[in-house]
């Protein structure tokens, strides 16, 4: 029975590799490449000018990256103000009509939200928001909110309201109840959906666009001519550089929670040892 | 009575968020399909871009494209998905968690990818010129550009669909991969001594196990696919566009006399999604997917 299983978990493997690989490798290729032509199969000569002119060059890649990740971590920190008060309201208490508060906040996963900046463009255009990075944010928020809202839910659903009562007879008041006991809960789930939201809104372009009408210039903006037909080596470094900016976003926030608990434990140890 | 209202107080903040940014939006671009505009002096009510909507070969043809590649999509995704969480759950049997853990962490990489990113990545490996017809020519199975099929920027939609079916399947793993590790081992044991064979414990126990999680999985990405429009923007052709870019198409053709029709098809594709949206809600509570059994 487990002869024949090696051949089957071999095939299974290369299946993997391949089908997560596989669509990286031209794309990798091509950032380096310099006139790569058909047929060949390999690129005849390797150079850096696409990933010399798309870092060193070209002034506006970072600062389309430094407005993307503005965009992206306000978004995310006014979700995180929205959501936590909105999860602790769905998960303890009984709400009447909660089937439509429901609806309303998660309404942007299943209805388009490009379909709502759409219509609201000349409205935004009218009181001066397009163009304005105010007015990019304000945009990003209802297809990203959704997202972290569940995320709350899910933490304060295993949150017990014992922990917090014991913490009042304790003595403490709500703001030190809500710092000490309920943040250090709720941290693994609002992380989870800052990503998703930083995700989102670092990958928005269409609505973007159309608020910032061009002139708010984030990385998908800047990059969109030059993989729609323009030159493949800075379209393929773009692109890496842009699938790479979103990766490290979520890298730094998992480092970030990481440390957050480092501390929390740190802290706990020192106190241990005072008592 | 703070008591009582002090639920509805911590919701109110994201509820109106969304009430004004998000269902505002939506009302404007409705009024404004109707016709209603009164910046620009017109304060009367007409039907005129519904009609002819309904009346433009463009839009239906529009329609048609977008089920097919929506369609096609959500099928190849749930097939490769599907053989993704398969493989995933062999590997595991015979590994151990941190290897199962890196290739878990593996399996989202494409989820991570800007659809952009993902479109580009189908450009260079599918076009005409790009990186399977360079390695086909390679090795002599074709001799000349266009030897090799018209896979990007074609009017039925490959671009679309393999773009699609490369990002999604991850995701209907991610759906259908935990369904599949909560079957026992004992199943298995209990499955041979009733007498079933390989293929029958897989007919009988696996397949049915599994089957809601990846309906609803594949359905979602149907929905999903149906009103996205970076891919299609990147890989499609003017003309039949999907319907984002058809909506999208007439709000920047320059003609104030279009965006009313814009924004109607838009509507349009707001409640198609909601209708499909509600019977993806249905048949998951129905079928418990996310909750599964003990």
């Amino acid at each position: 029975m487990k002869k024949n299983y090696l051949p089957a978990k071999a095939f299974l493997f290369l299946f993997l590799l391949m089908f997560i690989f596989l669509p990286f490798i031209p794309l990798v290729l091509t950032s380096f490449s310099y006139n790569w032509i058909w047929p060949n199969a390999m690129p005849e000569s390797f150079s850096l000018s696409a990933w010399d002119y798309v870092l060193f060059d070209n002034s506006s890649t970072w600062q389309a990256i430094g407005v993307s990740l503005l965009i992206a971590f306000i978004v995310t920190a006014v979700n995180i103000i929205l959501a936590v008060p909105a999860a602790n309201a769905f998960v303890r208490y009984p709400l009447r009509g909660k089937w439509l508060f429901e609806a309303i906040i998660f309404a942007p996963i299943v209805i388009p939200p490009f379909v709502a900046v759409m219509g609201i463009h000349l409205t935004f255009l009218r009181i001066g928001l397009t163009e304005t990075i105010f007015g990019v944010v304000l945009a990003h928020i209802s297809p990203t909110l959704p997202y972290v809202v569940r995320a709350a839910i899910t933490s304060y659903s295993t949150l017990s309201v014992d922990w917090e009562n014991q913490a009042r007879m304790l003595g403490a008041g709500p703001f030190s109840r809500f710092y000490h006991v309920v943040l250090p809960h709720l941290m693994p789930g609002i992380a989870a959906g800052a990503s998703l939201s930083i995700l989102i809104s670092l990958s928005q372009y269409l609505i973007t666009f159309i608020i910032g009408s061009g002139q708010v210039m984030t990385l998908p903006i800047l990059l969109f001519p030059f993989i729609s037909g323009g030159d493949p080596a800075i379209a393929s470094s773009y692109s890496l550089l842009f699938a790479g900016m979103a990766i490290v976003a979520l890298l730094i926030l998992d480092l970030a929670l990481k440390r957050y608990y480092k501390k929390k434990q740190a802290a706990a140890a020192i106190k241990g040892v005072r008592e | 009575m703070l008591r009582k209202i002090k639920p509805y107080l911590l919701l109110f903040p994201a509820i109106i968020t969304i009430v004004l940014l998000f269902f505002g939006g939506l009302f404007d671009g409705f009024l404004k399909s109707l016709g209603y505009f009164p910046a620009i002096g017109e304060t009367e009510f007409s039907l005129k871009a519904y009609s002819s909507l309904l009346q433009s070969v463009a839009f239906w043809d529009s329609l048609i494209v977008t089920i097919r590649i929506a369609a096609l999509s959500a099928a190849i995704s749930a097939i490769l998905g599907a053989i993704v969480a398969v493989a995933l759950f062999m590997i595991q049997e015979t590994s151990k968690s941190r290897a199962l853990n890196f290739w878990n962490r593996l399996f989202q990489l494409p989820l991570t990818i800007p659809h952009l990113v993902g479109g580009y990545v189908i450009v260079l490996l599918f076009m005409q010129s790009g990186f399977l017809s360079k390695i086909l020519a390679a090795i002599g199975v074709i001799d000349q550009i266009p030897d090799f099929p018209v896979l990007v920027n074609d009017s039925f939609g490959w671009g679309i669909i393999l773009a699609y079916a490369w990002k999604e399947a991850p995701f209907v793993a991610l759906m259908v991969y935990p369904v599949l590790a909560r079957i026992h081992k004992q199943w298995r044991d209990v499955s041979r001594v009733y007498g079933a064979k390989n293929r029958d414990y897989i007919r009988e126990i696996v397949v049915p196990a599994i089957l809601p999680a990846w309906t609803v999985a594949a359905f979602i990405v149907f929905v999903f696919t149906f009103s996205a429009f970076e891919v299609p923007f990147l890989l499609g052709v003017t003309y039949p566009s999907m319907l984002p870019v058809y909506s999208y198409q007439l709000y920047s053709s320059g003609t104030l006399a279009d965006r009313p029709e814009a924004l109607a098809v838009n509507l349009v594709l707001a409640l198609l999604t909601v209708l499909l949206g509600l019977i993806a809600y249905y048949f998951s509570k129905r079928w418990n997917v996310l909750k599964g059994w003990e």
